[in-house]
This record gives structure tokens, sequence and C-alpha cells, in this order.
């Protein structure tokens, strides 16, 4: 199924500039540039569009194209929690494309990076090369895999599931090339800033609201939740109940 | 005002580039390595390498076949390796590694063949069950240019590729500016010296285990060994340097990365004492201690490429702290390095028991004595 959507996918690319989600006329001509915001301040850590994403790619359990980051944080006496939603930058000039060898993940016109599992050799390069830990190799179908802004629904006129779950409001999606779409208001009147500047990778992920701690390699303890574990543990514990 | 932060929710990835990843880097390092400490004596006939030169070449051909068995596992999708062949990317190091690796393992295949030739027909004579293989191997009825100027060529072919696999597997590593561990143009040559010090290692042990233990060889291969070890340390220290004194600013992220950390402290200690130890020994007594250099050397070459490939790995791009990483049993883990290297020593078994170090008496003195160069010569005629 999954392997079907993204040959789907790959033969609808070349027609995508001729779908509309609501382009003008002045974008229609140098087709879209998807990109998203993400406004941290909205963001309540409810991970329903993990949960979403998941869903609507057939994700295997223990992986992720999309998560928000959650954090405690202790500021003196007082303790609050951070939340940063985490998926690929879509960047224009993403390092995981040079890298690979055979030429099986590409930036589509649209700016939206994608694999096509079917020549992937799964050699893991461009996980190695991604800044973001964006990109995993499926344990099902042994290849890269990634968030590709959902863009088998975007080019049938669909938001992202994320997008489309969240009950913040907290990622908005959109043509970037449209100075009337909201996420260009959005980037133009708000003090945006992306993850890893210094990578120099473009990204077309924005964020409102983004702590400067929490733009790079994270200072702090590490999560000991492991999903892996998680998965594989809960089916024992479950048999072992119904027992 | 103290502000920490603690993880509560993240992915965890997992490591994409198996422990396959560590062997084949190790294998091919050392391999690369052999086939140039074998090159002056085999290929330009210089005097007093040719023995060195000989169980250099074995260490050579029996990782350098091991090796690129150790990369397909690690690709998720062996069976596809083809498309390496059918969408070449020049753009990208590792497309460039399918051409060099098969080019220079072929020729190491081939000119350990030429280079044997006398030892199998010494061999041949004695009859057995490898007598015929042996007497096709001797390569009688080869056209008389063949072992000549062809063996040669194919040496000098056989180093460009050695060369050009030493370049490809450290750019490989060091283009990935995301892990500012990799991102460092000290890291090619970090794989080539460790490279050469696992490959002086392995002529040391096989000079002691496969062979008439050889001082000469002994001697030669602990100095060189004290001279790749102490180009190590150098190195080393000028990463860490330019670090820790922020001259650098990726090199100063790496270590900001990792050096609080107790297990990259102690990887630390043991990187010093695994340099100094050996350096030590084989400056104090370069003969009768290469079996015991020649582990550590051998240890640290390997050492070294697990730390740079799973101690990277386990530090997040963007998350806090560092992934916890567990070797499985499986292929993923233990069975994948214990599989490389079991057919690695079967690899030895095989070629030793085709071409046994120590040869006949006479081969073993034709090749000590004579150039190989007029070696191909004069047996093909």
């Amino acid at each position: 199924m999954e392997t079907t959507r993204r040959n789907f996918m790959r033969g609808i690319g070349a027609t995508v500039g001729a779908v509309t989600v609501s382009p003008p006329a002045a974008a229609e001509e140098a087709g879209p540039r998807w990109a998203m915001v993400v406004d941290v301040r909205k963001c309540i850590g409810c991970q329903a569009c993990t949960v979403a994403c998941e869903m609507e790619n057939a994700v295997p359990g223990d992986q992720f194209r999309t998560i928000v980051s959650t954090y405690e944080v202790q500021d003196g006496d007082a303790v609050h929690g951070y939340m940063l939603p985490r998926l690929c930058n879509q960047c224009d000039d993403p390092p995981c494309v040079p890298v690979c060898p055979v030429q099986a993940t590409w930036q589509r016109e649209d700016g939206v990076v994608v694999i096509d599992n079917e020549r992937c050799v799964g050699c893991a390069y461009c996980v190695q090369a991604c800044p973001y830990d964006a990109r995993f190799i499926n344990p099902e179908t042994q290849t890269a895999d990634k968030c590709t802004f959902c863009i088998h629904r975007v080019v049938a006129g669909l938001l992202p599931a994320c997008v489309e779950t969240c009950v913040g409001g907290a990622r908005i999606f959109g043509d970037l090339n449209d100075p009337d779409s909201e996420v260009s208001r959005l980037v133009r009147d708000n003090e945006v800033k992306v993850l890893r500047p210094e990578m120099e990778t473009d990204p077309h992920v924005f964020y409102i609201g983004l702590d400067p701690a929490f733009q790079g390699k994270v200072e702090g303890a590490g999560t000991l939740w492991r999903p892996k574990g998680h998965d594989e543990g809960a089916p024992e514990e479950m048999e072992g109940e119904a027992a | 005002m103290d502000v920490t932060a603690t993880e509560i929710i993240n992915v965890t990835r997992d490591v994409s580039w198996l422990p396959w990843a560590v062997q084949y880097f190790f294998l091919i390092g050392v391999s690369v390595s052999a086939f140039l400490l074998a090159a002056p004596g085999l290929l330009f006939g210089l005097g007093g390498w040719q023995r060195l030169g000989r169980v250099a070449l074995i260490v050579a051909l029996t990782t350098g076949i091991a090796a690129p068995v150790a990369l397909l596992a690690d690709l998720h999708q062996p069976f596809r390796f083809y498309h390496f062949y059918l969408y070449f990317t020049p753009w990208s190091w590792m497309s460039w590694g399918s051409l060099f690796l098969p080019a220079y393992v072929g020729g190491v295949v081939v000119f350990w063949w030429l280079s044997s030739r006398p030892v199998f027909a010494a061999q041949a004579t004695r009859g057995g069950l490898w007598a015929p293989v042996r007497r096709v191997l001797a390569g009688g009825w080869l056209p008389g240019w063949v072992p000549g100027w062809a063996g040669f060529a194919v040496g000098l072919f056989t180093l460009a590729m050695a060369l050009l696999v030493a370049l490809y597997t450290g750019m490989e590593v060091m283009v990935v500016r995301s892990r500012p561990l990799w991102d460092t143009p000290f890291l090619p040559v970090q794989f080539l010296l460790t490279g050469l010090s696992g490959a002086l290692g392995l002529v040391m042990l096989f000079n002691v285990v496969l062979g008439p233990r050889a001082r000469a060889v002994e001697t030669r291969a602990n100095r060189l060994l004290v001279a790749t070890l102490a180009a190590t340390g150098v190195v080393g220290l000028a990463w860490f340097a330019i670090g820790v004194t922020g001259l650098g600013e990726v090199h100063a992220r790496a270590l900001d990365q990792v050096m609080d950390y107790p297990q990259w402290q102690m990887t630390a200690v043991w990187a010093v004492l695994a340099t100094l130890i050996p350096l030590g020994l084989a400056l104090w007594r370069p003969a009768g201690t290469g079996w015991l250099t020649g582990l550590i050397a051998v240890h640290s070459a390997w050492m070294f490429r697990w730390t740079v490939f799973m101690g990277a790995q386990a530090v997040p791009k963007t998350g806090a702290g560092l992934y916890d990483y567990a070797m499985p049993t499986g292929s993923e883990g233990w069975l994948g390095i214990i599989g490389t290297a079991g057919l690695w020593l079967a690899l030895v078994i095989l070629i030793d028991t085709l071409t046994p170090l120590a040869g006949t008496p006479a081969a073993r003195d034709a090749a000590a004595a004579r150039p190989a160069r007029r070696d191909y010569a004069s047996e093909g005629a």
C-alpha cells in the first residue's frame, strides 16, 4: 500500500502545478513552494499530529515522521513544559539529496523532498546527512523514510494530516510563493526562526516563538523513553494479563 | 538563573549504519593500508621489503575480499546493489566508492595471483589435493608478457585504486556536516593512519602465527608502527586542540557534544593509552614484542572506527543527551561482527593453504632475494 501510494505520488508529481490549493493566479505561474509555519506558542503537546501522521502514512509504530518533542524546563524554582513539533524541514538546500548514491531522493519543483522507495538501496547515507534526525530506515520497507508534507493529500487539495488534526492551530501549511497565503503573511509579520540555521540548509518549516535554547541540539537530559522497547513490551504484557 | 531541560518525549533514532559498517571500514582500511605496505617490496622491488610485502599482501587480500561482504550486509536492501551501477551518481562519494571498491579488490586478487605464481609452482610439485589447482594458478599457460609488464601494471592500478578507496572512505564520512564529530578534514587522515596501524598489527600477528617468525619483518613493522602511532597522536592532539581552544567552530561543537559524558572521557583515556602503550613497547623492543603491539594496534584500529561510527550515531542531532545503544545479538549486531570475522578467518585459512606464507624454501629465498618485477618476467619465461 505504501509503495503504491508513493508511486502514485511520483506519477502525479508532474501535474502538481495545476492542482489548486487556493493559489492566486500569480503564484500559479511560478508554481507553489510548500512550507509550514509552526506556532510553538499554540502547541499543547497533545501528539494528535504524531498519531495522525502515523495513521495517514502507515508509519511503523516505533518510528515517526513527525513528533512533538516535549521537555520539562526548570528555571530556578519555576517548572514548565516546552513543546516543539519536529518534522522534515523540506530544505531548499537539502543535504540528504546530493549524498544519495542512486538518486532515489530528490526535491520536487514545489520544494518537497521525496524518496523513491523502489530505487532506494537502504544505505542510510541520507539518514546520516539530515541535520534534523528527520529521516529513518523504515523497518517494514527497509528503505529511507521521512515526512513528505503528505504530498499525496496536498496534490488532492487536502492539508497534510498533521495540520488538519492540530487542535491548537499550531501548524499552518501553505504556498510561500503566494504572497497572500497565510504562511507568507505569518513569515512576513512575525520573527520566525528555523532549526539549526548554522547548517545553512534553508529550511521551509518556520517557527514562531521558538526559544533559541531549543533551536539546535538541546542541552539537557535525554529521554529514557524508547518507543521500540515500549512497542515490543506491550503485547507480552497483554498476553500475560490475558493468561 | 540556572535553567535545565529534561526531555520527556522525543524520538530515539536507531543507528542506521550498523556494526557491519564498522567491520567494513575496518577491513577495507586495513586492506588498502596493507597494500600500501606490500607495494615497496612486491611492486617496486625495494630491498628488505619483500618478506614484509608478502605478509602484507595476504593481509590486504583477505581483508579486501571480506570487506565488501560487510558493506553489502550493511545495506538495508542488499539485493538492490546493482542500483549503484544503474544510477551512477558522480556527486556522491558513495557512488564513486561503488566503482573504486570492486576495482581495488579485483586488482588485489589478480596481483596476489601473479605475485604468488612462484609459490604455486613450487607447491604444485609436492602433490596433494590442491596440486591441480596450484598447477593452474602457477600460470605456466600464460603468455610471456602477462607476468612481466602486465603484472606490474596491475600492481600500479591496484595501488591507485587503494589510494582512491582510502580517499573515498574518508571523504564519504567527512562530508556529513550534520555530525560535527565526522565533519573534519582530520578524519580521512585518521582513517588512513589507524588503517596503517591495523595493517602493521596484522602483519606482525601473521608473521608470528602463519609463518616462520621473521625478526626483520617484526622489527621493520614495529618501527613503522611507532611512526604511524606518533602521527595518529599528533593528528588527534591537533583535532582536540582546535576544538578546545575554539579555533575551529565545528571542532568545538563536536567536543561540546561529548566531552562531558563519562563514556566519552573513558574513550579518550583509552585512545591515549592504546596509542602510547604500543608506541612505548615498540620503541623499547622492536624485536620480540610484535605479537603484543600487533594485537593492540589491531584493536585500536577497530575501536577507532567503532567510536567514530557507533559513538557518533548515539549523539542526537537535535535532541538532548545521548541515545542509548545496546548491541543486539542478531545480524544487526554481534552476529554481523562475528560473521564477518569468521569469513575473514576462513579466507586466511584458505589463502594460507594455497600459498603458505612459509612457502617452499626455494620460493621463499627467491621471493626474498629478487625484486618482484623480475620474478614475474622469469616465471613467465
